[in-house]
């Protein structure tokens, strides 16, 4: 067993803090103030392109479309070193969704058309996925496209549509057939405008008091036949090939770290109601060191990740991947939102804006406690919830058993 | 990165789960625990044969200089086959700290190390923790030499072992002290665990020391070294039993028909499956990024730590699960189930629980 870096990769480390230490204090603040896995949308979006100028907005895209050829290594070095920082992730939609999905099955056409905007940040793409009605069962969708000449006419809604009311681009699944089992009968489409006639965003209020998801209706929207990705009908497959790109925990580690160091912080300076400071409270110990426990039990599944071992390698690793990161950010966030305790509580939206006049009432840990607690509620429901996870994993245990 | 196991691990591995598999399956690992105490070094010469005994000993001691990734590499599969042989004690315990010692234990180690005679350590108090700061037991000057009073207990093979090495405190801190348990003063009370390793409590009542049984130059960082990779050998008998415990578990789910139909069927069930298999994998790549660690020389003791109450956290859940996932039958002892989630609440209880390793680690240790 070997756990070292080369020096080459040691080097590339050092590159990569020089440059990520030149990061402007807005971005800084953004990070500090970023409460779900979507940052403050302005400013790290304007981020996203600093980064695309350098050319690291998108270390998992091939060379030849902007991507930046890291090895996996590199890529968690990266990883590392970017949340280590406390800088806002980029908005994951684009880079880490539609962009690689398109490298993969979109038409020259649509590459052309719609890679650039996607790595330099001019194109903010909103997912068009769940409905009222379908959201771990995703495959009963009925937002409906009829094909009428070189348009297709959509009529339905869509929800959870992150973003929407920033986004100039939509990707979605509408329904084209009924025939046949449900998943068959699914279209995958890009909308090149979200302005279309027809066309209305409703921003939802979430819990922490401010708009972040939303809804999408559609009525009699005429859209392009032209930005169909793969075969009418053969949605589902494209969806499915889209989900994994979508493999998340790389590097939540690292900053599930950071937080860590920011609640040892937060508990120096909160007295005990038993006299001294929280952080020499025993049962404070107890259960800092509980959360420790599960943030390194993840790094190391990170690491396996990384080095390809076998257990990473398992039929259900992505679905394990997705719990257990999951889980682990609602177990730092709600250690945030008990050690920050009554300071949590006041609403503070104002002073949660980048660049805010308002001052925050005590500190940034009590600013961001309480949303991102609240937030964090979501890890565990979108991307396929945590039961649909659990069912997939325990459908690979068993299948070696049947 | 790398956190496979070399060639020559495999290798081991290979030979010693055939091993395993030809002289201990569950059927007569049953029989042995079940035995009159002492016949559970049944796999003793076959161990000594395959050069296990040497295997975590510096070279310069007789020792093949092993790192911790080849301990890890058996102890899995010791967990796996619920090993009773007490490597544990008399290994990781017995023969490395008396490795510690200088050429006057030269001759007793060589006969550890060929099989012929067990050396345990007496180390643990009913603090459980291992910690060298609140050992109890002491060494004083009495008027005709060196005497040891005190209590050890747990003291893992320490029911049949022909030597005990005692730690204790001494006027110039720590000392690790050769007795021979059938000296005037001391008391062995041998027993088997719940999870069916022999060991014994002992008590120590003004136990005349000569001088030349004093191991010199005890050190307490050699000490907690030796301490913290049995914590990882005991964390890789708990992931080998985890593994077991879903292995088993899924083809029970599989099988067992109630309401006519595979119990696996059942979503209550199932989640409690998918439970288990990511608290087994969450424990084993804690396990190997901590043997990879430990390897480079680069594991501190929080590492170790984390990695003890992770296991003892992960472990209760994997095994309770499996029981409840089970029914009735796992409440019997003719099932495996149980006697892997007694060895997983031992390896828990061993050299400080979940609570005291999370404490530790939480106040900054």
């Amino acid at each position: 067993m070997d756990i070292e870096f080369s020096p080459a990769l040691e080097a590339f480390r050092a590159e990569v803090c020089a440059f990520l230490e030149t990061a402007p204090p807005d971005v800084r603040e953004a990070g500090r103030k970023t409460t779900s896995v979507f940052a403050p949308f302005e400013t790290v979006m304007a981020w996203q392109k600093i980064l695309s100028e350098k050319g690291w907005a998108a270390p998992n895209w091939p060379v030849e479309y902007g991507g930046t050829g890291w090895s996996a290594e590199q890529k968690y070095i990266f990883n590392e070193e970017y949340a280590r920082r406390r800088l806002p992730p980029l908005l994951p939609n684009g880079l880490k969704m539609v962009g690689p999905l398109l490298i993969e099955l979109g038409s020259e056409e649509q590459k052309q058309k719609h890679l650039p905007g996607i790595l330099n940040g001019d194109d903010y793409w909103t997912q068009g996925y769940s409905e009222p009605n379908a959201g771990s069962d995703l495959a009963s969708l009925n937002c409906s496209a009829v094909r009428d000449g070189d348009h297709y006419i959509i009529n339905g809604q869509k929800t959870w549509t992150t973003l929407a009311f920033k986004a100039n681009r939509m990707f979605m699944l509408v329904r084209t057939s009924s025939e046949g089992k449900k998943q068959q009968g699914i279209t995958f489409l890009l909308l090149d405008r979200v302005d279309y006639p027809g066309m209305e965003i409703r921003p939802i209020i979430g819990l922490d008091g401010k708009p972040e998801q939303c809804e999408v209706f559609f009525n009699d929207v005429r859209v392009p036949v032209s930005g169909r990705v793969g075969a009418e009908n053969d949605g589902w497959s494209v969806a499915k090939s889209l989900l994994k790109h979508e493999r998340g925990g790389l590097g939540d580690s690292a900053a599930m770290y950071a937080r860590l160091e920011l609640i040892r912080a937060a508990a120096q300076g909160t007295p005990s109601p038993f006299g001294g400071m929280m952080a020499d409270d025993p049962t404070f110990h107890q259960a800092i060191g509980e959360l420790e426990a599960e943030i390194a039990s993840c790094a190391a599944y990170e690491r396996m990740m990384v080095s390809g071992h076998p257990i990473a390698q398992d039929p259900a690793a992505p679905s394990i991947t997705k719990v257990i990161g999951s889980e682990l950010a609602q177990k730092v966030s709600t250690m945030m939102a008990k050690v920050s305790g009554v300071n949590a509580l006041p609403v503070q939206s104002q002073a949660l804006e980048v660049g805010s006049n308002t001052a925050m009432l005590t500190d940034d840990f009590d600013l961001i406690a309480m949303p991102y607690y609240l937030l964090s509620r979501a890890t565990t429901i979108y991307a396929g919830s945590d039961e649909v996870q659990r069912d997939l994993i325990a459908r690979s245990v068993l299948a070696q058993h049947r | 990165m790398d956190f496979t196991f070399n060639p020559e691990q495999d290798m081991l591995r290979d030979s010693l789960r055939k091993l395993l598999e030809q002289q201990y399956d569950f059927d007569t690992r049953q029989k042995i625990v079940n035995g009159p105490l002492g016949q559970a070094d049944a796999l003793w010469p076959e161990f000594t044969d395959m050069g296990l005994l040497a295997l975590p000993l510096p070279e310069n001691r007789g020792g093949f200089g092993g790192k911790p990734s080849d301990l890890v590499a058996i102890g899995e599969l010791f967990g796996q086959f619920l090993v009773s042989a007490p490597y544990v004690g008399a290994v990781m315990l017995g023969a490395q700290v008396l490795a510690l010692g200088g050429a006057a234990q030269a001759v007793l180690l060589e006969r550890v190390l060929g099989g012929q005679a067990v050396v345990a350590l007496a180390h643990e108090e009913s603090h459980g923790v291992g910690r060298l700061e609140v050992l109890q037991t002491e060494v004083q000057e009495g008027s005709d030499g060196l005497v040891l009073s005190g209590e050890k207990r747990l003291v893992l093979a320490g029911s049949a072992a022909d030597k005990l090495i005692v730690s204790a405190r001494g006027a110039q801190g720590l000392m690790l002290v050769l007795v021979d348990p059938a000296a005037q003063g001391v008391k062995v009370t041998g027993y088997q665990t719940v999870d069916g390793r022999q060991a014994a409590n002992i008590r120590f009542d003004q136990v005349a020391i000569a001088s030349a049984d004093v191991l010199p130059d005890a050190d307490s960082d050699s000490l907690n070294r030796i301490l913290d990779l049995t914590r990882l050998m005991l964390s890789a008998e708990a992931v080998g039993a985890m593994s077991a415990l879903v292995q088993i578990s899924a083809a029970y789910a599989a099988t067992r028909k109630q309401f006519g139909q595979p119990i696996g069927n059942f979503q209550a069930i199932v989640h409690k499956l998918a439970d288990m298999k990511i608290a087994c994998t969450k424990s084993q790549a804690h396990l190997l990024n901590v043997t990879a660690l430990a390897d480079m020389g680069r594991a501190a003791p929080r590492d170790f730590a984390l990695l003890k109450a992770q296991m003892g956290r992960l472990g209760r859940l994997v095994g309770e699960t499996a029981i409840q996932l089970h029914g009735g039958i796992a409440m019997t002892d003719e099932l495996n189930v149980g006697h892997y989630h007694k060895r997983i609440l031992a390896i828990e209880a061993m050299l400080g629980n979940t609570e005291y390793q999370l404490r530790l680690a939480g106040a900054g240790g």
